[in-house]
């Protein structure tokens, strides 16, 4: 009894922190919607104005979400109450540890409020861990529902083809082969005991081997400057930690790779400062989406402005979606900027060495005679996408600055990998002639298969998209089939394609600005590649129907509508 | 080796326990301020400390933001004695001078039998098992049951549904050995939670070994490369930064950083005493008196605690919790709406039958089901710290699946989990090879050591399980402070013994040790000699002992 008097007394606090955090907010909404934006640039002040709309949008709902899931079960309007707990303790009667369903129709409403339907909401949980599930949910949503139903080829055709998640299937029989030879079974003692924390000396030993061979860098590199962890993600999301306060920010060029902001956020609380590239061509951008110092300075100076802390810039190369290889002298640029302002510059190479087209010739950072800022320049690299192996957990970190080897040392502890994992990745990593006699050749020559097929695919539907010779992705621009234009939109046509068992990644996911664009994976075996476009080309000509049946309606309603001098409002001149 | 800087309290209110404190000698009122010399006579009259893994630091780097900062000082401070020890390891034949490591606790006696079983084709070294080779899991070896089901066990692809090789099933791979298996599933992005084949097996290794009285599920295990992951996951997802958990101290001091690292989770202390007060029945005994104290203390500061860390077998105490006294620290939680973690990573190293161990997950009824949460791992039991296999098992969806979304970063190599579901499938094997085995050795190892200790006359606690003898050094000392203890482990280090001392695992009394037995003889031999070397040429404080001195444990306590 005592304990359900607690119990209610503390959702009772909750409950009323977040009635008013709930009214600050909304105080905070009727502020923004009510003041006018004041000189400067207009077009920019309405932007971001837009966008502060839309952020604390989200938090309304969101927090709206979590007071209805607080509400014991049973509230008026919920119609998929679980059944209650069964267990004998004291929060059977509040549903604790069950999943609380959010209504579809005000799911509809606010895109992110949908995104907490499903989500586990209980009292056993702290706000964070909450957040956690929460953010998990929300980002391997489509992950996880396919691995409930995978595509088989025999088994399940009918299941989820994956284009989404940017995992390398093109060569998984050549590794499996060779890591099932005899090199790679061997165990020793040290192997099982506890090691270095910062990765077995031997392993670092080859990474950095490895990488002074594949990045052409002028000096051998370091072991000492190497820390391995279990997985990129992993390196990443401890880099977080020990450069940034919670709260603190890192600028990232967008569109730019989901999982950042995944690993930034939650472990570290560490802020993504988007610099948002633009499709278009200009002056200034010689080719779509192209990064430049101007706009890495604009959106850094705006951040300041804005109070928040800037602590680093990440940059990915190959670009992941868009799969650009920076030219030396723009990474050298970009370099020169970070330094200026006295910033980090995290440098992920996970993709290096896929690069597929011959023309190209991708730089590491590691190869530049000098770095403007040696000791500020962390190159993130791993197995898991150059060689196809997403499952071995294998992510390293190459630093310059000691202190931050340290502290990332640290983090050993939690993100370690086995020894004898350890062990088969060395034998790996130092068969050079395998890698580089029959690996990275039959590797190469898959991808661009795979890519000349996809691509033929794509310009025979029509559809638009970046040509780049590197990654398993190519960026794709689906805005014709969308109308309006928007991330609504966007996202119903990544639900169409979902109805129709294909996962691809909406732009959204990459914090791209403009709606319409979405990621496709085509490091996939040929015969799942094919079913997939298959698919996809069905998505796009259904939609395409509708669009035009939609225009139709809407012309007829004009039609109707034109003697009427006030309907203004109407969707069809919303959308010329 | 590192320490943390504890606040320091006494309880002056009255308090639950207040009967433990009426009879100590009557300094009770200056206590506060003769307490920080902590002369050797004088009770030690503080029961709980709040640790605040940040408060030492005072250099900050350009480079690392602040938590960064005090992440790399835990990182500099915490490996003194491993680091030297690292750099001079002792080698029979080629360093036999070198630091010999009686401080980390891992298993050492064992890994004849486990690399036959994970690696048939690893040369044949070491001692042969009294109990043969027959089923070391060679190939061709097998039970005949496996050998069967081999045969008909699907060939796998990648893309598969739900990985198909289910329970008792063993992929067609097995000519080579049922080690070597890569199949392309295995190197693909997983099930976070873990394998579904190798949760499956966790579940079924668990009920069987933690005799549990209904089947455990599969859905409820979460594996991850290690019990520190687990650690630190938990007090993420279970506490908000700066909150706490409790913890019977002396402890395992690494979960300090565990729960710190990443979750800005603090450690309340439970202090122990070694001196048997009251109703007490052992040293360093763990009573609920103590629990409620330290959460009242705790609280009084504003600290609000979150759950309850028990350790069981206990590191460094080697003690064991009675299923009655289990089931009153989990009342207790009940009570206060704590979560419990019942870290038992040396269940399976109980080397003395008649301590009587039960895990948690055998009692019939566990009083707050939703909270109680298990954490089991390879790394003691199995000698394999270097595997990194840890594994969770929680009745509780939300906290499975909230630490299950962090896995991401805590995940475990596919050909590792194939190869542990391989192992802890094996119950012939470890039942009749590798446990006997394994106790056999750590208990001649632990009679060495305690026969050795005795002669010395020196006290120490230990109740037949783990890895590692809590030995009272008290009388070593000049001076009952931490920095004498410290001298004293430098003067072991300095004769290439490295042992831990009590402030790493936050014990409140200087003067004790933990003192790892389970290393190969020789490396044994040897470590105890350098040991006794050094306490032999320490003066001992002959008349000047203090009064309250523990008096070696009878009967099961030894």
């Amino acid at each position: 009894m005592r304990d359900q008097a607690l119990r209610y007394r503390s959702i009772h606090t909750q409950l009323m922190e977040m009635v008013l955090t709930l009214q600050q907010t909304v105080e905070d909404h009727i502020m923004q919607l009510t003041t006018r934006p004041q000189q400067r640039d207009l077009a920019l002040e309405e932007q971001w104005h837009r966008q502060a709309i839309r952020e604390q949008e989200a938090l309304l709902g969101r927090l709206l979400f979590q007071i209805v899931s607080f509400l014991p079960a049973g509230a008026p309007g919920d119609q998929s109450v679980q059944p209650p707990c069964t267990s004998t303790d004291s929060r059977g009667d509040v549903g604790g540890g069950q999943p609380v369903q959010a209504n579809r129709q005000t799911g509809q409403m606010f895109y992110q409020e949908s995104d907490f339907e499903n989500t586990v909401i209980s009292y056993d949980l702290s706000n964070r861990g909450i957040d956690i599930s929460a953010l998990y949910h929300l980002s391997f949503r489509d992950y996880d529902t396919y691995q409930g139903n995978k595509y088989h080829k025999d088994k399940n055709t009918l299941g989820y083809i994956n284009l989404g998640t940017s995992e390398n299937k093109l060569c998984t029989d050549l590794l499996a082969e060779r890591l099932s030879q005899s090199d790679m079974t061997y165990v020793d003692e040290d192997l099982l005991q506890y090691t270095d924390w910062r990765g077995q000396p031997f392993l670092r030993k080859e990474v950095a081997r490895f990488l002074t061979f594949y990045c052409k860098t002028p000096k051998p590199l370091d072991p000492e400057n190497v820390v391995i962890l279990n997985g990129c993600s992993a390196v990443f999301s401890a880099l977080a930690m020990v450069l940034c306060d919670p709260g603190e920010a890192f600028l990232v060029p967008t569109p730019s790779y989901g999982g950042f902001a995944f690993s930034t956020h939650l472990y570290a609380k560490v802020k993504l400062v988007p610099v948002h590239l633009e499709s278009q061509v200009t002056e200034a951008n010689g080719y779509p989406f192209q990064l430049t110092v101007d706009k890495l300075e604009h959106t850094l100076l705006r951040a300041k402005i804005e109070g928040k802390k800037v602590r680093g810039l990440v940059l990915i190369n190959p670009q992941n979606p868009l799969g650009d290889v920076y030219s030396q002298d723009s990474m050298m640029e970009y370099l020169e900027f970070a330094k200026k302002y006295n910033l980090h510059v995290i440098v992920d190479e996970m993709y290096m060495l896929s690069v597929f087209d011959e023309a190209i010739t991708f730089h590491s950072v590691l190869s530049m005679k000098s770095l403007p800022d040696p000791n500020k320049t962390h190159v993130i690299w791993g197995a898991s996408k150059d060689f196809c192996i997403s499952g071995f957990r294998f992510g390293a970190l190459y630093t310059h600055n000691r202190e931050v080897a340290s502290a990332m040392s640290c983090f050993g502890y939690l993100h370690s990998i086995s020894g004898i994992a350890q062990y088969k990745l060395r034998q790996l990593l130092q068969d050079r002639e395998w890698i580089d006699n029959i690996y990275l050749p039959s590797y190469h020559f898959r991808l661009q298969e795979a890519h000349r097929y996809v691509t033929r695919k794509l310009k025979a539907s029509k559809v638009p998209f970046l040509n780049r010779g590197s990654g398993l992705y190519v960026w794709i621009n689906l805005k014709q089939y969308l109308d309006p234009c928007t991330f609504e939109e966007e996202l119903l046509l990544h639900r169409r394609f979902l109805d129709h068992k294909l996962i691809l990644s909406p732009g959204k996911t990459f914090m791209c600005k403009e709606p319409g664009w979405f990621r496709l994976i085509f490091a996939a075996r040929p015969h799942l590649l094919r079913n997939a476009m298959r698919r996809f080309q069905q998505v796009l000509v259904e939609q395409a129907q509708e669009r035009t049946v939609k225009q139709l309606e809407d012309a007829m309603k004009e039609e109707v509508s034109t003697p009427q001098p006030e309907a203004p409002a109407s969707p069809a001149l919303r959308k010329s | 080796m590192f320490t943390l800087p504890q606040k320091e309290f006494r309880m002056t209110t009255a308090c639950p326990g207040s009967d433990s404190i009426q009879d100590l000698p009557s300094n009770k009122g200056d206590g506060l301020e003769r307490e920080c010399s902590r002369k050797p006579d004088q009770k030690l009259l503080k029961f709980y400390g709040v640790g605040d893994p940040a408060a030492e630091l005072s250099s900050s780097s350009p480079y690392l933001s602040s938590r960064g900062s005090v992440i790399k000082w835990f990182w500099d401070s915490a490996e003194e004695g491993y680091r030297t020890y690292h750099m001079d390891e002792y080698d029979e034949d080629k360093n036999p001078s070198g630091i010999i490591n009686l401080g980390t606790s891992e298993n050492k006696l064992c890994f004849d039998l486990l690399s036959r079983r994970v690696s048939p084709t690893a040369p044949l070294s070491g001692i042969p098992s009294s109990k043969g080779l027959s089923s070391l899991g060679f190939p061709g070896m097998l039970p005949p049951e496996s050998r069967l089901l081999a045969s008909v066990a699907p060939v796998l692809e990648s893309g598969d549904p739900p990985l198909p090789w289910g329970p008792r099933s063993l992929p067609s791979g097995l000519s080579q050995s049922d080690m070597l298996q890569v199949e392309p599933a295995l190197l693909q992005y997983p099930d976070w939670r873990g394998h579904l084949f190798l949760r499956e097996e966790v579940a079924r290794f668990l009920s069987f070994y933690c005799r549990s009285p209904a089947p455990l599920k599969p859905e409820n295990v979460v594996v991850l490369n290690g019990c520190a992951s687990l650690f630190s996951a938990l007090a993420t997802v279970l506490c908000e930064a700066g909150e706490a958990f409790l913890i019977p101290a002396p402890y395992y001091g690494a979960i300090t950083q565990h729960v710190y690292l990443y979750g800005n989770v603090r450690l309340v202390c439970v202090y122990l005493d070694s001196e048997v007060t009251g109703l007490e029945t052992r040293p360093f005994q763990l009573t609920v008196e103590k629990l409620e104290m330290a959460l009242q203390g705790a609280n009084s500061e504003g600290v609000k605690v979150k759950g309850l860390i028990l350790i069981n077998p206990q590191n460094p105490l080697g003690d064991i919790y009675s299923p009655g006294e289990l089931q009153e620290y989990l009342e207790f939680a009940k009570r206060h709406e704590l979560h419990v973690m019942v870290d038992e990573v040396y269940m399976l190293s109980v080397f003395e039958e008649s301590a009587g161990y039960r895990s948690v997950l055998s009692l019939e009824r566990l009083p707050d089901p939703q909270r109680t949460h298990v954490m089991w791992a390879t790394s003691k039991d199995f000698g394999m710290s270097g595997l990194r296999f840890g594994t969770l098992y929680t009745e509780n969806r939300a906290v499975a699946t909230a630490v299950a979304s962090l896995c991401r970063y805590h995940g475990l190599s596919g050909l590792v989990q194939y190869q542990m579901a391989q192992l802890l499938r094996d119950h012939d094997w470890i039942n009749q090879v590798y446990l006997p085995e394994n106790h056999a050795r750590l208990k001649a190892a632990h009679t060495y050591v305690s026969e050795d200790l005795r002669a010395l006359g020196i006290p120490f606690v230990s109740r037949g399980a783990g890895f590692f003898i809590w030995v009272d050094l008290r009388k070593y000392l000049p001076e009952a402070t931490f920095e004498e203890e410290v001298l004293l482990w430098r003067r072991f280090l300095e004769n290439k013994v490295l042992l831990s001392f009590g402030k790493a695992f936050e014990c409140k009394e200087p003067g004790w040790f933990r003192l790892v037995f389970s290393d190969k003889t020789h490396r044994l031999h040897l470590g105890m000699q350098r040991v006794r070397q050094v306490l032999e040429g320490q003066p001992q404080l002959a008349d000047g002992a203090p009064p309250h001195q523990i008096q070696e444990p009878q009967g099961p306590h030894r």
